[in-house]
Order: C-alpha cells, then structure tokens, then sequence
C-alpha cells in the first residue's frame, strides 16, 4: 500500500501540521470525519478530483479547483448537486409525507441556479448588509452576555457546562428568532428542525431517520406557515413579514412556496453553522493556549478581533462540504468529468490547502492573505448571513474572553463527537469546566 | 448624458462606462459591464470585499474615505493602500462624472 508523503515543502516546519500518511485505497470521506485533516492533505497531493465510492460523489479538494466550480455555476449546479443530496434515495417518500402533513413540499429558492437564484437573492442581500448588522450588535452583546453570565454561574459552582447546548445553540436560535420576529419560539425544537433540515444533505440517513426528520420538517413547515398567515393582513416590523409581503427587484412577488422555502431557510441557516462556528471557539480555547492567549490578545481591538474570527472560520470552518452537479462533461483538476458527475466540494480543504495558506494548521491573525478563505463560499452562492455570522462570532469570543477563564475539556479530546454528516464538522456536545475571570 | 466612469483592470486594460443613471453603484456598473476582478459575490453589501479599487488621486476627496464598516471588511482584503475602496460602496453621483478607479489584484 503506498503511502501518502506531506507534499508542502514546508509541513516539516509547521508545529501544527495536522497532517500525517494517509492511503486512498478504497479510502473514503465516511471513515475520517471527526478527523478529516490527514485524508484532505493526501487527496489534495494525491488526487485533487477523487471519486469516493462509500459517497458516490467526487471529492474536490484543491483551492483553486474549488473557486472554479464556485465560479461557474452554469457548469457546475448548485440546484442539481442539492437536490441529487437530498433525502438519501428516499426522496419520493420524503416528498409525499411533506405534501401531506407539512403544507407542501418546496424546493429551497437559495438552492437555485442562476437567473432563478439571483431574483430572490437580492432580497436577502438588502437584510444582512455589514452596515445594518452593524447597528445589531449591542442587542447581540445583550444576549451573548445574558447567556454567558448564566454559563458561568453554573460553571464558577463546579458544575460541567456544555459550551454547544448550554451556549452556542441557544445564542444563534435567539439571535436569527429575533431578527425574523419570532417571538415565542421553543429552542429545543428549533434545534431538532434544524438537525432534521440539514440531515437532509448529510449524505448518512437512513430511512428509519428520514421518516423521524420528515415529521420534524413538516412540524417546521406548519409552524411557518401559521407565522406568515398571522402577517398576511397585519404586517408587522420584522423578516417573516418583509419575505410575505416582499415586492422584487423585477416587480414580482415571490410565491407562497418560494416565501415557506426562504424562512425555512432562514431559521435554519440562520442558527447552524454559526452555532457550529461558536462550538468550535470554545474547543479551540479549551484545547489550543496559543489560541486563547492570541484572543486574549485581540480582545480590546475590533481589528484584531475581526481577523481573529476569520482565522477561526478558516481554520474551523462550519461546513465541510457541499454539493453540486456537472451540468456538461467537463476537465477538472486533470479528471475528465461526465455529466452529472455529483460532486463535494471540499471547502474545509480548500481552506487547510498550503499552497494558498503557509502553514494551514497553525493559527496566525496575522496572515497576508487572511479574507481568502472559502469558509462562506465564492461566487454567487456566497452566505448571505456572512455578515451576521461574524458579528455574533466576535461579540461571543469578546464576551467569553472578557468574562471565562479556564475553558478546559471535561471528557477527553478523543471523545468529542461530531454529527454524522458530510456537509458540516459540527460537535455534538461540548463538555467544559470554566471559571469565572 | 449620464455619467461617464473608467476601470483599469490589472492587465492594464482600461473599460469606460458613459451614461450611467445617478444612484447606481459603482460595483454594479463594474460587474454588470464584464470589468475583470469586480465580482461583487455579496451583491453589495459590504461583506465580502471582492470589488476592492484603488481611487486616481485626483478624484479621492469627492470619491470619500471608507466608513468603520467597509474599513474592516477592507481590511480582508490583499494589498490594501490609503487609496483603496470597496466600490459597492461607491454611489455614482453626478459629481462623480469622470471617476477612475484601478482594480486591485483579487484574492
């Protein structure tokens, strides 16, 4: 069995290197997922367009190669490479539970192509602006500080925390709730639609889970829809009522579905991925000391902090990969790819790429090149939310900067579990000591 | 009529847009007309900073300095100089009738 070699020139120099021999026979995305580091440096050396045939999907793993299929999305769909994802196989069932019990069954308007896609997304474009997040940020302290301060209360009486249940969770659920108007919600069951949701692409349900996530889904659904006909005659100042009574740019209005599919999108975008990102922090702090002392560092200065959270979502980013499909045969990365090649784009790999990043796994505020990242994506399906993701991952790493101290790890590294799914790296539960500072 | 703006791509190629309608950005007038390097991938709203030009001297007072907000997201960005701008954040304004802009090397 030949044995991968570090290909950076400078992996030996690294103190973190994450990186180790790793064999591609017969190797798949499937076996390494709480470890994926080692398998991402041998396939970007190795085999940068790989066909993983546990996931019947090529892996796209190189920088460069990523940007170019997030720069064409003609060639390479977003819609199809979802919706080939979708459900596991079990998509025709799927699709009749939800036409039954959940009001309908709509495709996700953010997960179209081009010209479709760019109609309806100039309406959320115009919400999360870096200026309007702005002006969001002391109601986000206000929260983050209110949840940090219960945390530490438990914390300072010897109690083990949970830095993603107890806080990362319920941050991003009462962050996105507010923002949309959602008043009373019930955290536990927005996190388990969200699980359901985001299932939906992980490439590892079952159908025993399809069935539990698509009651889930409808529950969601009716839900939505019971907001959004409680805005229908009476608007009121928030998101849900702007998407239902939304005119765009081409002076249509969007359909009752493609409304459902954009508020869906919303509450679940809205809370995983930062809620992802605000779970890795707090590993990070607790298991990397060069990390703490770099925040603790950064902390009074809104530059350095900023750099700080991009560095994070380099190093840690929230979505491993997403899915797209080639619309025509195609050359990639050496590979001769067919129609319909059904593709995982690598971000999480494109960001540890050490052509593009000098040392990936050591982590440095200072870097040239630090915005280069492709932790929110490239192209025309860039996060929306990207803005709002980094302000509430600033204000929670000043607020548990200013206000913990000793974030340690209350079960071993080694048994922090991450959710079965190809599409985030995302801890499942975070178990911590803290102190109060 | 309108107003007339020009791009120096980093080739050296130079693009000049005219009749351009006041309250457009400049980013937009970027995109839309094919000038290499303005991608605008967040549509202009001052998150992603993949419009970033430099502004010819002579028109960076009337073009204006960057606020907090685009301040940081510049700071993102490669090869950022006193004179650089994002240019979503650009509004076209008569008074801008003329404006050159040089497209700074992308990520």
């Amino acid at each position: 069995m030949e044995q991968a070699q570090a290909a950076s020139p400078s992996a030996g120099k690294c103190p973190f290197t994450g990186q180790g021999a790793a064999s591609l026979e017969g190797a798949s995305l499937k076996d390494v997922m709480a470890h994926p580091n080692a398998f991402y440096q041998t396939l970007r050396s190795e085999a940068p367009v790989y066909f993983d045939a546990k996931l019947n999907m090529w892996l796209v793993s190189r920088y460069d190669d990523i940007v170019t299929v997030l720069r064409d999305p003609q060639t390479y769909s977003d819609k199809h490479g979802y919706a080939a994802m979708y459900a596991n196989g079990y998509f025709e069932e799927f699709k009749q539970i939800l036409e039954r019990d959940g009001g309908g069954f709509f495709a996700d308007a953010i997960k179209d192509d081009p010209p479709g896609h760019t109609r309806v997304r100039r309406l959320l474009e115009n919400a999360f602006t870096a200026h309007r997040v702005a002006t969001l940020e002391p109601g986000i302290t206000r929260i983050i500080v209110e949840l940090i301060e219960k945390l530490v209360e438990k914390g300072a009486s010897g109690q083990v925390v949970d830095g993603v249940k107890d806080f990362a969770i319920p941050l991003t659920i009462r962050v996105i709730c507010e923002q949309l108007g959602l008043a009373e919600f019930n955290a536990d069951k927005i996190q388990a639609w969200s699980g359901a949701v985001t299932a939906q692409i992980s490439k590892m349900q079952d159908r025993e889970q399809m069935l539990g996530n698509a009651a889930q889904i409808c529950d969601l659904q009716n839900f939505i829809i019971g907001e959004m006909k409680a805005r229908q005659d009476q608007p009121r100042e928030d998101m849900i009522s702007d998407i239902v009574h939304a005119k765009l740019d081409d002076g249509s209005v969007l359909e009752f579905g493609e409304a459902v599919s954009l508020i869906r999108a919303l509450i679940i975008a809205g809370n995983d991925t930062t809620a992802t990102a605000i779970g890795n922090l707090m590993f990070v702090l607790a298991t990397r000391p060069e990390v703490a002392k770099a925040l603790q560092d950064s902390v009074d200065d809104d530059r350095l902090l900023n750099r700080f959270v991009e560095e994070l979502l380099r190093i840690e980013p929230p979505v491993r990969g997403l899915a797209k499909m080639t619309t025509r045969e195609v050359e990639l990365g050496g590979v001769k790819l067919p129609a319909h090649a059904h593709l995982l784009v690598l971000y999480a790999s494109g960001n540890d790429d050490e052509t593009q990043f000098a040392c990936p796994r050591n982590f440095d505020i200072n870097r040239a090149n630090i915005g280069k990242h492709v932790a929110f994506g490239v192209g025309v399906h860039r996060c929306v939310g990207a803005s709002l993701s980094r302000m509430e991952i600033k204000v929670a790493a000043r607020e548990i900067s200013r206000r913990i101290a000793d974030i340690k790890l209350a079960i071993p590294a080694e048994q922090i579990a991450y959710l079965p799914t190809v599409a985030t790296r995302q801890i499942e539960r975070l178990p911590i000591t803290i102190k109060r500072r | 009529m309108g107003i007339k703006v020009t791009f120096v791509q980093a080739d050296g190629v130079e693009k000049t847009i005219e009749n351009i309608a006041p309250g457009e950005s400049m980013m937009e007038i970027g995109r839309f007309n094919g000038v290499e390097g303005i991608l605008g991938d967040c549509g202009g709203s001052c998150a992603c900073a993949t419009c970033h030009v430099y502004v010819d001297a002579a028109w960076e007072a009337r073009a204006g300095k960057p606020d907090d907000v685009e301040t940081s997201t510049l700071d993102m960005a490669p090869d950022v100089l006193p004179n650089s701008r994002l240019c979503c954040q650009i509004r076209l304004r008569d008074e801008l009738d003329g404006l050159r802009v040089t497209v700074a090397p992308s990520f």
